[in-house]
């Protein structure tokens, strides 16, 4: 489970929001929805999506 | 791919065992011996029924020709296979053929001759659903079979056989002439001295006459009861490929050789089971007498190779998954289900010296390695880390440095990059004592390539060659002296027109050098030798002479020279695949409870890590005590404090270089964290540095820290951290990931 932390963007002090977010890996390209700063963009990924379910669609397209 | 299908061409994987090739009945004694194993003793005898078609006959009558085969002939005695035989029989649940449901065919077959040749024939045939017609020109089935002892029981057998099967049997009718209209096919089978009926075997077939659909075999033609029940059986698939085909020749005969070599097997001498009751084995002594059995198969690569005994796949296997990822058959074309396979090898060459047939699984690994990545296919993750390091290597670490003397440079010292990586000392006592020895010698730091190699990266590798052949060319084509096996080997499969030798040698040959300290009093330790020395004899014996000379006693490793192991380093797979690296690593480091010596640096940093005591020759030379395996960060570290220190020492300019103190703080578990998931600190200083600057960072209000990210090459790293005080952070945390985030 994503944690429910607060997080500030510090350049737009605006509380990050889940927000749609492309990502890609060899030559593959999906999305989710992880923490954003509404004003700039900045994305937050935690450690425990990126040991998790990021680390996992890595290994899945080393291997596809 | 040519050298695909010249390497499965030679695997003697699928070769046939020796006994199975000196069976008249070609039997899978392998398959056969597995079931017995397995206490199977039903599934045992369906294999050993269908293939012998009598086995009440086979089991009694059989002289054993496999015996004198046997790989245990002189290891313990050769498996006693009609005890076994007999024991499959004994046990079996249900001793009655099978039913076989299926329609009649409509061809009909003449067999001349109820002997076991005739029997055997018609079995398989009736079996098939063949309407058989078999002449008998006396009043009894089995031939000769009834003029020996126990004959009851041999003829019972073949009534048993065909219990379910349909056979115009015709006792007392004698065959003249063997145009007898109404036949499809005809099997002459009258036994030792029987009418021929004026027909000769052609050699164009199996049992095939010079008469069209007329076949002869069993002891007619001089076989023996083994060979007369054998030909019978396989004379009704000539005759069923006859009827089909139109051929008399439509078969293939059973195998008579082997390529198999006894060299190939793993040979566990055992002794042979004697039976207590003094003829037939008990349950428990027929399945001890089947686990004596090697099930002869060459599997050499599979039981030494670490990366062949991981995946259990032998090379056949390995080249059509590769095939395929290479050649890609999915749809979209983008399927390389291999890539982590290929990756995973550690390119040690034991799979190669342990084949008979010199079979090079690992070469080939690599050519399509570099074939991969030529396709874009080869995850850029699996090499990153290794390819930057070789670039600080050859970049910001490397030096060159030329003698104080003026004149020839005789040799190049060129140490490679980890061992200086692992401790500067060992760096910097060997150039000290090439000076003092040799004293036109200059020192070249840098890499040999072999990251760039083993990522099957040709133009990285082509440029590191490039930087070598030029400084050695500007120093005039000096000697090189190695102090790193896998320096050596990349130079002489890449650079071969650069002599060299090892320091090693130099080392033991000096008298100039009584450094070499005795504190080791009498301490055991076994040599562990670096998979890249596997054929430098002279270096093998010359690292025990040092060691010997400090005072180890040593013990051999099972597996030491031409068998050497690679340490899990080679090839890289420790970020590709890290449990098969965790695995080999384990599995060399338990060889034996002794310490090791080695004189690889990645070998002493990888066992050191895994806990195992170790040495590098070096360090025993220099007398070095025991020291920790450093972090990767630490390993940069040392290679920039190496290259300061020999500067200063032996450099031209008045160089000064000073250490940056460290801006980062960290607890001890979280450097072991970076360390472990191959983290550079100085990446994390560069990502924390670069937040600050443009303030791209998130503040955790809870407990006023901040979260920064930034890629370095193509990996994401990830920071938490507090600003301490002037331009100083502490690190909370921090991660990566190989996900490209499209901001």
């Amino acid at each position: 489970m994503e944690e429910k932390k607060k997080l500030i963007c510090f350049k737009c002090n605006k509380e990050l929001v889940p927000k749609k977010t492309d990502f890609s890996y060899l030559g593959h390209t999906f999305f989710t929805e992880i923490p954003k700063c509404p004003q700039c963009g900045l994305v937050y990924l935690s450690e425990e999506i990126v040991k998790g379910r990021i680390s996992e669609v890595e290994m899945q397209l080393e291997d596809k | 791919m040519a050298f695909l299908h010249e390497l499965v061409r030679d695997c003697l994987q699928d070769e046939k065992a020796f006994c199975t090739v000196k069976c008249p009945f070609n039997l899978d004694v392998r398959d056969f011996i597995g079931k017995l194993q397995q206490g199977r003793y039903n599934a045992a005898y369906k294999t050993y029924q269908n293939t012998v078609g009598f086995p009440g006959i086979v089991s009694v009558l059989c002289p054993e020709p496999c015996r004198d085969v046997c790989a245990l002939k002189e290891k313990g005695g050769s498996v006693s296979m009609r005890l076994l035989e007999a024991a499959s029989m004994n046990f079996a649940r249900n001793r009655e053929p099978d039913q076989y449901n299926m329609p009649p065919k409509s061809a009909r077959i003449a067999v001349i001759g109820a002997g076991p040749a005739g029997m055997a024939c018609a079995l398989r045939l009736t079996t098939r659903k063949y309407k058989v017609t078999l002449f008998e020109k006396s009043g009894l089935i089995g031939g000769h079979l009834n003029d020996l002892p126990d004959a009851d029981i041999l003829i019972d057998d073949i009534r048993l056989q065909f219990k379910y099967e349909t056979l115009d049997l015709r006792l007392n009718s004698r065959v003249t002439d063997i145009s007898v209209p109404g036949f499809d096919a005809i099997y002459v089978a009258t036994g030792m001295h029987g009418d021929t009926f004026g027909l000769s075997l052609t050699t164009e077939g199996h049992y095939s006459t010079d008469r069209n659909g007329v076949f002869m075999g069993g002891s007619v033609t001089g076989a023996d009861v083994m060979q007369a029940i054998a030909q019978g059986l396989n004379a009704a698939s000539v005759i069923e490929g006859f009827l089909k085909t139109g051929r008399m020749d439509h078969f293939e005969p059973p195998a008579t050789e082997t390529k198999l070599t006894y060299s190939a097997i793993k040979i566990i001498p055992s002794g042979a089971i004697r039976p207590e009751s003094g003829k037939e084995y008990s349950r428990e002594e027929a399945r001890a007498e089947a686990n004596r059995c090697l099930k002869c198969t060459c599997d050499a690569c599979v039981r030494y190779s670490p990366l062949l005994s991981y995946f259990r796949k032998f090379p056949k296997k390995i080249t059509e998954e590769v095939e395929v990822s290479i050649n890609p058959s999915s749809l979209d074309g983008e399927a390389t289900l291999a890539t982590r396979l290929i990756s995973t090898c550690n390119y040690c060459g034991l799979c190669r010296e342990v084949c008979p047939k010199e079979i090079d699984t690992g070469e080939f690994l690599l050519r399509s390695h570099y074939t991969m990545r030529e396709k874009g296919k080869m995850p850029w993750a699996f090499h990153e880390f290794f390819l930057r390091d070789m670039e600080f290597s050859t970049g910001e670490a490397s030096l060159l440095l030329q003698p104080s003397e003026q004149g020839e440079v005789k040799y190049l010292f060129f140490p490679g990059c980890q061992i200086g990586a692992s401790d500067p000392r060992l760096v910097i006592r060997s150039y000290d004592f090439l000076l003092k020895n040799y004293p036109s010698t200059a020192l070249l730091l840098g890499c040999c390539g072999a990251p760039a190699d083993w990522a099957g990266n040709a133009p990285a590798h082509k440029e590191v060659l490039n930087k070598i052949r030029s400084a050695w060319n500007d120093l005039g084509n000096p000697t090189i002296v190695f102090a790193c096996a896998t320096c050596n080997l990349m130079f002489r499969k890449h650079l071969p027109e650069m002599k060299g030798i090892f320091i090693y040698d130099l080392i033991a040959r000096s008298d100039a050098i009584p450094a070499i300290p005795s504190i080791h009093g009498n301490k055991t330790a076994s040599v562990f030798d670096p998979c890249a020395a596997r054929y430098e004899d002279g270096l093998q014996e010359t690292i025990r002479s040092i060691a010997t000379g400090a005072g180890f006693r040593l013990e051999p490793l099972p597996m030491e020279g031409r068998l050497a192991e690679c340490c899990s380093y080679g090839g890289q797979v420790s970020v590709a695949h890290p449990p098969y690296a965790e695995y080999t690593v384990k599995k060399v480091i338990s060889r034996n409870t002794n310490p090791y010596i080695t004189y690889c640096s990645n070998c002493r940093d990888t066992f050191a890590r895994a806990g195992k005591e170790t040495m590098h020759i070096l360090d025993v030379v220099f007398g070095l005590e025991q020291r920790p395996q450093p972090t990767v960060s630490e390993r940069r570290e040392n290679r920039l404090r190496l290259k300061a220190v020999l500067l200063k020492e032996y450099g031209n300019d008045n160089f000064n270089m000073e250490m940056k103190e460290s801006k980062l703080t960290m607890s001890s578990g979280l450097r072991e964290k970076l360390d472990t998931s191959m983290i550079l600190e100085s990446d994390i200083l560069t990502l924390i540095e670069t937040c600050e600057q443009s303030g791209n960072k998130i503040l955790d209000p809870e407990n006023g820290s901040f979260i920064g990210h930034l890629q370095i090459g193509n990996m994401t790293f990830w920071a938490e951290y507090r600003v301490v005080d002037d331009g100083r952070y502490e690190l909370i945390n921090c991660y990566s990931h190989r996900m490209k985030i499209e901001e």
